[in-house]
């Protein structure tokens, strides 16, 4: 039995799914500002003048960067309602815990890796003037390593839209989510996840297309 | 519930076997979708324009949409037209496609990282095409793309575990399928998270004893 290939009713069907991409722009948004004050906090702590703070923040990195961002979702899911059995969890609030944890620490390697792109002879220019640590960091250090920063960090963030998806398998009702419960209802899942596709790419591309032209500017 | 993980430790043995599949499927999505990407490289520096667009509609669709989508359409949208695949080569599938889109951009980037001077030199010298292409062009390419190769195979191997949402026995599948019979949450996914972070430092470690003892020049 052959059915046609595009029996999509973008009347009945869109909407859902524009609602569901409305969550996923939330949760890229949430936990990208969310995960970048972590990054923050946990990147510049890796060049931190105590050893202690250094190798706890390297764990933190390196463990969940070994991490598939499923089973840190799947465990949250699963672990919340035991710690916090009386309290009432929307699975978009565990979804932002645990896709936050997550790019804390791919933001945090990124950071590392710019502070530590800032040539040397910058850190002892300041040392010669005379500033502190944090004087260093904030005027000499961090102006030229937020702008090695930005290309990866665009690069993070698409990778960040399409890890959203994972969200679905906690039952939150992002694009992905909402393309399975349209697919339920419609029995059309070929033509429903291309339109699913279709609007992830929209979202994304355009990130890829400003990463690309800001390489290009540095260049 | 205390937290015991005597009480998880009979099962481990299947963890491990679940671990076998994900590193299975990424093996071999990787090494295929690696040739394949060669290709879609070659695609993308063709002359022939419709060959160059069609390379780049490739790398940007997969590099721009999820995996589980890019699954979701394998597992079920292509029974729809005929094609029939079960989670195994679904999920190869996917991975296999995907993989190749990233790894296009890292020869490339690789092959470009190789200075048209060196190739004009190893001419001077009278070395033939072959020669230039082996010792000057392919010998540093490798080793400028091994560090990127090693991370695209991690981030494979961790996102092999989308292929439990369409039900592929591997490990997150197993941990899912444990926590739900033991109640566990806790030990379950500790043992199974340290499983993942294992299996990736173990693969990052050996690119970079590779690395030392491949290209000592």
């Amino acid at each position: 039995m052959v059915t046609p290939l595009f029996a999509f009713d973008f009347g009945r069907d869109l909407p859902p799914l524009l609602r569901g991409a409305g969550l996923t722009i939330g949760l890229v948004l949430g936990s990208g500002i969310a995960g970048t004050i972590i990054g923050l906090v946990f990147g510049t702590a890796r060049s931190a003048p105590l050893a202690p703070i250094r190798w706890l923040a390297s764990i933190y990195t390196n463990f969940v960067r070994g991490l598939p961002i499923l089973i840190i979702l799947l465990f949250l899911y699963y672990e919340i309602p035991l710690l916090f059995p009386y309290a009432t969890f929307s699975q978009a609030i565990t979804a932002v815990i645990g896709l936050s944890v997550y790019s804390g620490a791919y933001i945090a390697e990124i950071f590392r890796g710019s502070i530590q792109a800032v040539p040397r002879g910058q850190l002892e220019a300041g040392e010669a003037l005379g500033l502190n640590y944090v004087q260093k960091m904030r005027h000499v250090v961090m102006p030229q390593a937020l702008k090695i920063a930005v290309p990866p960090g665009i690069g993070f963030l698409i990778a960040l839209v399409k890890a959203t998806s994972l969200v679905s398998v906690i039952t939150a009702t992002d694009l992905t989510r909402a393309g399975r419960n349209v697919t339920s209802a419609n029995h059309e899942p070929l033509a429903t996840f291309l339109v699913v596709a279709a609007l992830y790419f929209v979202i994304s591309y355009p990130l890829s297309l400003l990463g690309r032209w800001y390489e290009r500017r540095l260049a | 519930m205390t937290i015991n993980f005597a009480a998880v430790l009979p099962y481990l043995p299947v963890m491990l076997r679940g671990l076998a599949i994900s590193l299975e499927v990424t093996v071999l999505s990787f090494f295929i979708g690696s040739v394949l990407g060669i290709f879609v490289y070659l695609g993308r520096r063709s002359t022939f324009a419709p060959l160059r667009w069609l390379g780049y509609a490739f790398v940007e669709v997969f590099r721009n949409t999820p995996l589980l989508v890019q699954l979701y359409l394998i597992y079920f949208g292509l029974p729809q037209v005929g094609i029939n695949l079960d989670p195994f080569w679904s999920t190869l599938a996917g991975m296999t496609l995907n993989n190749a889109a990233y790894t296009s951009e890292i020869f490339r980037a690789g092959i470009e990282s190789v200075p048209n001077g060196l190739v004009e030199a190893a001419g001077a010298l009278g070395m033939r095409y072959l020669q230039t292409f082996r010792f000057i062009v392919l010998k540093p390419a490798i080793r400028n793309v091994l560090p990127s190769l090693t991370n695209q195979f991690i981030v494979l191997f961790l996102f092999s575990s989308v292929g439990s949402v369409i039900s592929l026995n591997e490990l997150t599948s197993a941990l899912a399928d444990l926590n739900q019979r033991t109640l566990r949450t806790l030990e379950i996914f500790t043992i199974g998270g340290l499983l993942y972070f294992l299996a990736s430092a173990v693969i990052a470690g050996s690119s970079r004893l590779a690395e030392r003892f491949l290209f000592r020049w």
